[in-house]
């Protein structure tokens, strides 16, 4: 975490701090995901990873306006969202390496992360198929009468093709739920781009149900997608209705592994260096010099803990199956 | 002297989770309408506005809802008029449901209930008609159950609802809706997960599921004047059965007939064989025999629908078959009469 002076209480100051804070954890996950890049060739994590890398922000920026009551739903691209929600480092990398010192006992690994004492409802590796938990706990939620708790559903730009977004748009409208269906469009559905598989207007189609979608263009900047997503959350959680915010992001590798993929030339390298040079994550200071050191060590100490971590436990085979 | 049928001991069954238990809530198809998915919802939806929902024709959605509401506390009974539109929620039955206490290492429940109903006759056709027990109960998480009386029903629902943590499928038989049943005892210890003795006997042991058991009753009524001692378990717990139960009736018999409501390979009379076959393969006397549908779609053409399930004939002319290896006593069969014909109550339209 960066030190800050908590005496400053200028509003300048205060976002200054919240800059700062929001640049860190999405530094913090860059550097947690660039570690699992260089450990990959190891085989200490025998399991497919859908790294994060290169949409950090989107995570870092959304949960910077959510609490552990506002539950998000995500999916198997979702290292970002658990850590950004504040799972645990250490539980974390144990989890990938199938130990039983991860959150699920190493029982999930990278495709099914979940950590519900922080609001992470658990990750699925079938795209699209947590939209409809994040209305269902929404619909639980609104009967018992609870108010200003907001669901994420949290889904990719490919999810928007399957039949349960469809329906999920419908009944959240039709019942006002508080949800937030949050896109991280990155444009492409493993190697399939956009213009090969969808035909459609995302915003008029949101609109169609009654539903307000906002897009956010530069989703390399968790400043500002947090002050940006802020107004889509307060207006979820404000007048208990749905809110479609979709924030354009680029995921920087291959759809599953650690590597780059540009040499199969289904997307262009061009745009990616392009969209990088706006990334605040590659900024060179004294300051980043500094928050590079303190995450390294987190994530050293981080791994010591997984390392240390027995792996997955014989008699657990068969526990909590019914 | 009040109803005992399969139909008012799901609304019986429906009124008291709403009652007893402020965190059920009934969705689906038809569960707030004017018919209250026959009538087994009836009235539940004025009473309870917010619990009982009307839903889209989206049962993909609406099964995640389930999950999600079940993740934030509530108990969702899903309905499904026809077993058949549940295959539209395999994919949150069989990759989310069933696998959400497991693949995240225990930090998940989900209790839930699916109530599935089984339609047959009445030209159900190919679509309306398909008992999906062994597909279900295939898949390590789910909890399938095949309530055959007004007892297996007041017993199962109110333990899964109350008791049980986790996915549960209740696939209930459209045929046994308007039948009236003897009173009986409270047989199991947990409703979900065992087989129930119908019937004890000596010289042929049936296996049988939800409507079958039935017909396995009125064979055995009437191979009981010509002295053949038939025992009937009733599976009740798809997922779950008894096999100790089923190994101590064969000890006994040594003859083995499965009736299952669906088709056989593959299927519940494969898995009853798997089990004895593991356990003590030296008990069956004779091959066994199993009874299920026809392989094929099932047929609109009601000529074709009889043929195509089996009945009280088809198990009497077995149990003979299994007793005397033939049937040499000439013992008579019943007049085949199609199993809608015999229980007069339905006449659709379904």
């Amino acid at each position: 975490m960066a030190e800050v002076n908590i005496q400053v209480t200028s509003s300048y100051h205060l976002r200054m701090i919240q800059e700062e804070e929001l640049l860190y954890q999405a530094l913090r996950i860059r550097l947690v995901e660039e570690k699992i890049i260089e450990l990959y060739p190891t085989d200490q994590i025998q399991s497919p990873v859908h790294l994060s890398i290169g949409q950090e922000a989107v995570a870092v920026g959304v949960c910077a306006n959510l609490s552990d009551d506002d539950w998000v739903f995500i999916n198997y691209r979702g290292h970002a969202f658990y850590l950004a929600k504040g799972g645990p480092l250490p539980e974390f990398f144990a989890e990938l390496m199938g130990k039983s010192g991860g959150l699920s006992k190493g029982k999930a690994g990278s495709m099914h992360l979940a950590d519900p004492k922080h609001g992470v409802i658990g990750a699925s590796a079938v795209v699209a198929s947590t939209i409809s938990h994040a209305l269902g706990a929404a619909l639980a939620s609104k009967i018992r009468g609870e108010s200003k708790r907001i669901f994420v559903a949290n889904f990719g730009d490919g999810a928007m093709e399957q039949g349960v977004f469809f329906e999920s748009l419908n009944f959240a409208s039709l019942h006002k739920l508080p949800v937030l269906f949050l896109c991280e469009d990155n444009g492409l559905a493993v190697h399939t781009s956009r213009k090969d598989r969808q035909s459609f207007d995302i915003e008029k189609l949101v609109n169609a149900f009654g539903i307000p979608a906002i897009t956010i263009e530069k989703g390399y900047d968790p400043h500002e997608i947090a002050s940006l997503s802020k107004a889509a959350i307060d207006q979820v959680r404000d007048h208990s209705a749905p809110v479609f915010l979709r924030i354009r992001t680029v995921r920087y590798r291959e759809h599953v592994g650690p590597g780059e993929d540009f040499a199969a030339g289904y997307r262009s390298e061009e745009a990616v260096t392009n969209w990088k040079s706006h990334d605040p994550l590659y900024e060179e200071s004294e300051r980043f010099t500094k928050y590079r050191k303190l995450i390294s060590e987190e994530i050293n100490k981080a791994l010591d803990f997984a390392h240390a971590s027995p792996v997955a436990k014989s008699e657990e085979l068969l526990t909590d199956v019914i | 002297m009040s109803s005992n049928t399969y139909r008012s001991a799901l609304v019986a069954a429906m009124r008291e989770a709403m009652e007893q238990n402020d965190k059920t809530m009934i969705i689906g198809q038809g569960v707030a309408d004017f018919k209250g998915l026959f009538g087994t919802t009836l009235g539940l939806s004025e009473k309870y506005p917010t619990r009982v929902i009307e839903t889209p024709l989206s049962e993909d959605a609406i099964a995640g809802i389930c999950i999600g509401a079940s993740l934030n506390g509530m108990y969702p009974i899903n309905t499904h008029i026809r077993a058949d539109f549940g295959l539209l929620i395999f994919n949150q039955l069989i990759n989310l449901a069933a696998k959400y206490r497991y693949m995240f290492g225990g930090l998940f429940e989900v209790p839930l209930m699916m109530r599935m109903i089984i339609g047959r006759s009445w030209g159900q056709g190919a679509q309306h008609s398909q008992s999906l027990q062994s597909l279900l109960a295939h898949i390590p998480g789910l909890v399938v159950v095949m309530p055959s009386s007004p007892q297996s029903i007041l017993e199962s629902y109110k333990y899964a609802i109350n008791n049980y943590k986790g996915p549960v499928i209740m696939l209930e038989h459209r045929l046994l809706y308007e039948l009236e049943f003897e009173e009986q005892e409270t047989r199991l210890v947990n409703p979900l997960f065992g087989s129930i003795k119908i019937r004890v006997g000596s010289d042929v042991t049936v296996v049988a599921t939800s409507v079958m058991v039935l017909e396995a009753k009125r064979a055995a009524e009437h191979l009981e004047d010509f002295g053949i001692s038939v025992e009937i378990i009733d599976l009740h717990s798809i997922s779950h059965p008894d096999h100790d139960m089923i190994l101590t009736s064969l000890r006994k018999t040594g003859k083995l007939i499965v009736a299952d409501t669906s088709w056989t390979s593959y299927g519940v009379a494969a898995e009853i064989n798997r089990i004895i076959n593991e356990s003590d393969p030296a008990i069956l006397k004779s091959p066994p025999i199993s009874l299920g549908m026809a392989p094929a779609p099932c047929p609109t053409a009601k000529s074709l629908e009889d043929l195509y399930y089996p009945d009280v004939h088809d198990l009497v002319e077995s149990i003979c078959r299994l007793h005397f290896g033939g049937n040499p006593n000439k013992i008579p069969l019943p007049a085949k009469q199609s199993m809608t014909d015999f229980y007069k109550h339905f006449k659709g339209p379904f």
